[in-house]
């Protein structure tokens, strides 16, 4: 055991005895939660068990996953992001100001720029890659706390957000166009954004798995000074990590903003303290060096059938706070027990 | 970063940097009084609320002011105190709006103050035994494990406040005694409430427990190297747990003060806590790794972000609240590391 308080207790050993890796452990073994809890799910909840059901749990998570990879990489090298879903409002919010025709209506939320959808959507991605850069420069160069850095841009992106739109919604003369990206349906209720947020997914798991960028991830998380002195430029690393984040972040207000073919400074609210869940439902330990984003995948499955059950089980929605922190809790202390436990 | 690491210029300060460790001792009044004189002198709008441009009158505007930083008077002390042993609460919001809540469903019921006041402390005591439990028994991450109770404590204020309704508060059939006001909003002394007058006594307790008790010392030693102040003999998680529920207590009896000034118990009313008190904290130049800062100067820190906060309701639309605060902590952050001497990670 470790003395300090909040260490990782033996969850950066290495297992030699030609067993699975521990994270590979983690990963079946929040699959096998998964299924239990979908079986609890059918048994107690009425047309649970439904294949409809099962994929809209998925489909209405996805910009949690999205999300959840940039987050998912950062808790790898020990930072905190908690800036996703400020920066996902205010890129919403700044692609339909950027978008809406340039009018003089008496009605101030009806006037935009009048700028063109693609250039509307980039400008809103530069911003969005503007608040990365702010907390890859504070983080990364000035080494101040990533929670206090990340919690600042939070409220920072989102503050932003709440001026461009009042406090309110922008959602009118917006061009045709805007609506498009968000509601195509590509297989039966399956949107395009689900499929981005796969193929996100997917380049993430080879990029960490497969690639020296996501090998030198973990070493810097495993150990930053180990790190440094084997010659990984941290800092950049570090730097690139959050703005891939905020880009993502950036990527995801884009898509909902098309969706609800508006820009509400209020999107996914809180949405931070759900993606920190699932990273650590995934089994991303908390001090770094460890995690996958298919766990982050598989825990926001989990978070999802319990959200459901819950409602289904005709409970306050008020539960899901009470849930979220009581299964987070487990997660920690399950995935410690089994880790000593396994490397003894 | 260009900075000559010089072992002796930490004891002795050369001559070339004086200026900068004067401005680190005092850039926080510098900065209180730039607020408050931008805050006097600016006349926006056509709304009047709080006697708009009578910033600095006595009766109208810095009574109000007062009254209302009774609860952030009351946590930050306690919050400094966490953030110098090298951890972090998030969970006071929580606490606080749990404890209001509380507070005010006792007092509807027809509890008396004393009885009221005391079971809130109790529960505060609770909500913080929890959080040291979690932190410093099972040794989970400060900010994850804050997380996780400020989830959780939200989740049982809300839970309690009866579904359709968003608060606890008095209703045709059932009225909240009038006496709810006296604690936090009647005045006492200048036309300050009883409240006020806690707060300030928890302020100088806190003082005294930071400068004169082993308790201070040991805090100051676990967040300057935990591992050394451990070796050294001191009882970490014995004193982590204490300072948790001592920010319990604090969040406790700033929800009494918020729930008797507003006359209900809201379960959102502390949500923007943390981050004030993270802003009052960090502006009074408390060193986010932990290991030095200081009580008062938090203090001063938090009279900046209540003229902050009264100024946005006053002369500046309230939806200009969340950048300019998330704006002012990133600028905090900047000039604290700018003035703080180099510390490796």
């Amino acid at each position: 055991m470790r003395s300090g308080l909040g260490g990782s207790d033996g969850v950066n050993k290495i297992s030699t005895r030609g067993k699975m890796s521990n994270e590979s452990f983690i990963t079946l073994s929040m699959f096998i939660v998964i299924i239990v809890v979908i079986g609890f799910a059918s048994i107690f909840v009425p047309n649970f068990y439904r294949p409809q059901n099962i994929i809209n749990l998925v489909t209405n998570f996805w910009y949690i996953i999205a999300l959840g990879i940039g987050v998912t990489f950062l808790l790898i090298t020990g930072n905190f992001e908690l800036s996703v879903g400020g920066v996902a409002a205010m890129t919403g919010v700044l692609s339909v100001y950027f978008c809406q025709s340039a009018g003089t209506s008496p009605n101030v939320l009806a006037n935009g720029l009048g700028l063109p959808y693609g250039v509307a959507v980039a400008l809103a991605l530069l911003a969005a890659l503007g608040i990365g850069a702010i907390n890859a420069f504070f983080v990364a160069k000035l080494k101040v706390a990533s929670i206090v850095v990340t919690l600042a841009t939070m409220s920072f992106s989102r503050g932003i957000a709440q001026i461009v739109t009042r406090g309110a919604q922008r959602n009118t003369s917006l061009p045709d166009v805007y609506g498009v990206v968000g509601n195509i349906f590509v297989v039966g209720s399956l949107k395009l954004a689900v499929f981005i947020m796969i193929f996100f997914v997917i380049i993430a798991a080879i990029i960490e798995k497969r690639t020296v960028f996501g090998r030198r991830t973990y070493l810097i998380g495993a150990n930053m000074q180990a790190a440094r002195l084997s010659g990984v430029k941290v800092a950049k690393h570090i730097t690139i990590l959050y703005l891939i984040s905020s880009f993502l972040a950036g990527v995801v207000g884009i898509l909902l903003a098309s969706e609800y073919i508006s820009g509400t400074s209020s999107r996914i609210m809180g949405v931070e303290f759900d993606v920190l869940v699932v990273t650590l439902l995934g089994g991303t330990a908390i001090m770094g060096g460890f995690g996958s984003v298919i766990g982050t995948a598989i825990g926001t499955v989990i978070l999802a059938v319990i959200a459901s059950a819950s409602t289904g089980l005709l409970l306050r929605p008020e539960w899901q706070f009470i849930l979220k922190s009581v299964i987070v809790f487990i997660a920690i202390m399950a995935q410690r027990f089994a880790l000593s436990r396994r490397n003894l | 970063m260009k900075v000559q690491k010089d072992t002796l210029g930490q004891l002795n300060v050369p001559s070339t940097r004086s200026w900068k460790s004067i401005l680190k001792g005092s850039y926080m009044f510098i900065l209180l009084i730039i607020t408050v004189v931008i805050l006097s002198v600016v006349k926006l709008g056509e709304v009047e609320m709080f006697a708009r441009g009578h910033f600095l009158n006595w009766d109208a505007s810095i009574v109000n002011l007062f009254r209302m930083a009774v609860p952030i008077f009351t946590l930050v002390g306690g919050f400094t105190l966490i953030i110098i042993s090298g951890h972090i609460d998030l969970s006071v919001g929580s606490a606080l709006s749990l404890s209001a809540v509380i507070y005010s469903l006792m007092v509807l019921n027809g509890f008396n103050f004393a009885t009221s006041l005391i079971t809130t402390l109790i529960l505060g005591v609770g909500l913080g035994f929890i959080n040291g439990f979690l932190i410093a028994r099972l040794r989970i991450t400060p900010v994850i494990a804050t997380l996780i109770t400020m989830s959780l404590y939200k989740g049982i204020a809300r839970l309690i406040v009866p579904a359709g309704v968003s608060a606890i508060k008095g209703s045709e059939t059932r009225t909240m005694p009038a006496w709810i006001n006296n604690y936090g909003r009647e005045g006492v002394l200048a036309g300050l409430p009883a409240a006020f007058f806690v707060a300030i006594a928890v302020i100088i307790v806190m003082i005294i427990v930071q400068k004169g008790t082993v308790l201070g010392r040991h805090t100051i030693a676990i967040g300057g190297n935990m591992q050394a102040a451990e070796l050294s003999g001191i009882n970490v998680v014995r004193t982590v747990w204490i300072l948790y529920v001592i920010v319990g207590i604090c969040a406790a009896l700033a929800g009494v003060a918020r729930a008797s000034y507003m006359s209900l118990g809201d379960p959102l009313m502390g949500d923007a806590m943390v981050l004030d008190c993270l802003i009052a904290t960090l502006l009074g130049g408390t060193y986010i790794w932990g290991g030095e800062g200081s009580v008062i100067k938090a203090v001063v820190g938090a009279l900046i972000i209540m003229c902050i906060n009264i100024g946005l309701m006053t002369v500046i639309p309230p939806y200009w609240q969340l950048f300019i605060k998330g704006a002012v902590l990133v600028l905090a952050v900047a000039l604290i590391n700018y003035l703080a001497k180099e510390k490796s990670l």
